[in-house]
């Protein structure tokens, strides 16, 4: 195998690790403020998309043609509207139940995911078929032998780092982030501290929401296409990825991520037969890896949250 | 100064931790202590005033306000402040983060980094270990933390679960001598504990709680030689 396909797979692994790192942290930060898996996380993502899409359209019906002005109207719409749909899904679906055994969130969100996802499919128009995403990034490439870099993946995995880098300084440098941090050790000791718990949850599904939306816009711009069933396997790499991190832990979800894009690489390149083994096998080692370390590979102790 | 008063509440946690129809003054200024035994009801009284269990009839009144039933954050906003019972350090996070979190609703930076100060001096032992993480430091230490805490957001009223509980006598004692400092800067302070002779002796009035009604009250002094305050503990 020559240097320039395995710079390509290592190009794309980065890629679709930063994806599922802001699907996994999601998880992460949801898991971390109730105690709560949110099933509908994936399918949320995929609504947040089909509202970027739908902005795309929009703009294009209303003149605006400048593709970076575009992108900003997408963006602004998607991360928007999906952080309002999280907080909302908060707000009515999951702190009602929060006194309920943690099944019935689960089983609630599973169900409302469903319910979207089917929504989009039936509703959408011609939801059912798979809609082409603008290519709104810039598709120069910079040859290197066999290995090309594209402008708009570069441009996606910096943006995508840069959401990463920012999420970080917002939960360890800020007083909302220092108010997560607290519900996620000891809810009621900083309900104490004059925390408002109800607005920390909330804000904590809108964060999480926003950022896995960015996630679908990012897939979206870098397959060009998206469909209403996209949310069901990003959401489960990212609910894997952010098992195999340690649920509970912002850096272990991110590891989580990049871990299963890596897996998918190596299924895609050392696997004989096609690439479409490529999930197989990397669902398959995760399998192999919670048989071996059942609790993540940075075990959660009880006080180690977010 | 500020003072709480309680009228005939009822309420529960934890099924054994039940209050029937207690009523008391907190006095503005003071340290008003409330003793009983295990379950006689203390912790409900304390969760109940924090708006952490709403009681089921009743009032509390902070300053004649009434406000029973309101969210915990808005409890605080009103210009209480609880050492809560165990110490409850955030244990991941550092003595400054913890200290920081003492004064969640003050949003005046310079405020906030006066009241640390304040703290680092009255216990040096956390000024040397402001980065340290909580959760590794001794019971000693943690209580130190609460306490500290507890005072970061310039409190009214500071309610005090428990303080000597799991501590050392030496400790203890010291607990005891700052919540009497803590008086004397003209905090009002609700002191709840199990520990009889040492409350008595830096106490202004007390409450004596069993079974979840009130059974004995009265000035601090003539309380230690009350015979239903034994019989509370051993009756």
């Amino acid at each position: 195998m020559d240097f320039g396909l395995i710079a390509q797979y290592l190009a794309n692994g980065i890629l679709l690790g930063t994806m599922y790192a802001l699907v996994a942290v999601g998880f992460t930060l949801f898991f971390g403020v109730l105690d709560v898996i949110k099933f509908s996380h994936g399918d949320v993502l995929m609504l947040g998309t089909f509202i970027g899409f739908t902005a795309w359209m929009g703009l294009a019906a209303i003149g605006v043609t400048n593709p970076w002005v575009q992108l900003l109207g997408v963006l602004i719409c998607s991360l928007g509207g999906t952080a309002l749909i999280g907080a909302a899904i908060a707000k009515w679906l999951v702190l009602p139940l929060k006194k309920a055994p943690q099944l019935n969130t689960l089983l609630i969100t599973l169900m409302l995911g469903t319910a979207i996802r089917e929504a989009v499919r039936l509703f959408y128009p011609n939801g059912s078929n798979p809609k082409a995403f603008p290519a709104l990034l810039p598709d120069a490439a910079v040859e290197l032998g066999s290995f090309s870099l594209r402008a708009d993946s570069v441009i996606l995995v910096l943006a995508g780092l840069g959401l990463i880098g920012v999420l970080s300084l917002v939960i360890n440098r800020t007083r909302l982030g220092l108010a997560i941090r607290a519900v996620a050790q000891d809810e009621e000791t900083a309900r104490i501290m004059g925390i408002n718990y109800t607005l920390v949850v909330l804000a904590t599904f809108a964060i999480g929401s926003g950022v896995a939306a960015f996630a679908g816009i990012m897939n979206g711009l870098y397959y060009n296409e998206i469909n209403f069933g996209m949310g069901l396997i990003l959401g489960l790499i990212g609910f894997s990825a952010a098992i195999i991190g340690g649920l509970g832990n912002l850096y272990g979800a991110i590891l989580g991520g990049f871990l299963f894009a890596g897996l998918q690489v190596i299924g895609a390149a050392l696997l004989p037969f096609a690439s479409a083994y490529k999930d197989v096998f990397a669902f398959a080692v995760v399998i192999a890896l919670m048989a071996w370390k059942p609790t993540g590979l940075i075990p959660e102790r009880s006080s180690d949250r977010v | 100064m500020a003072g709480i008063e309680i009228r005939g509440l009822r309420a529960a946690y934890d099924k054994a931790d039940v209050l029937h129809d207690v009523s008391l003054n907190v006095a503005p200024g003071q340290i008003t202590c409330l003793l009983g035994s295990n379950g006689a009801g203390k912790s409900t009284l304390i969760r109940a005033i924090l708006g952490l269990t709403p009681p089921h009839s009743g009032q509390i009144l902070l300053e004649g306000e009434d406000i029973t039933g309101l969210a915990t954050h808005k409890v605080i906003a009103r210009g209480i402040a609880a050492i809560p019972e165990g110490r409850r350090m955030f244990p991941k996070m550092t003595v400054t983060e913890n200290l920081r979190l003492g004064a969640f609703q003050v949003t005046d930076a310079a405020l906030i980094r006066q009241r640390l100060d304040t703290v680092f001096a009255t216990f040096p032992r956390l000024a040397e270990r402001r980065d340290q993480l909580a959760g590794t430091m001794s019971g000693g230490e943690q209580a130190m933390v609460s306490i500290g805490r507890g005072l970061m957001g310039g409190p009214k009223i500071l309610l005090i679960d428990e303080p000597s509980l799991g501590l050392s006598p030496l400790y203890v004692k010291e607990n005891f001598r700052i919540i009497k400092d803590i008086r004397d800067q003209g905090i009002t302070v609700f002191l709840v504990e199990q520990n009889v002779r040492q409350t008595l002796a830096i106490a202004d009035y007390g409450y004596v709680l069993s079974g979840g009604k009130l059974v004995a009250q009265g000035p601090a002094a003539d309380l230690a030689g009350d015979e239903a305050v034994r019989e509370a503990y051993f009756g």
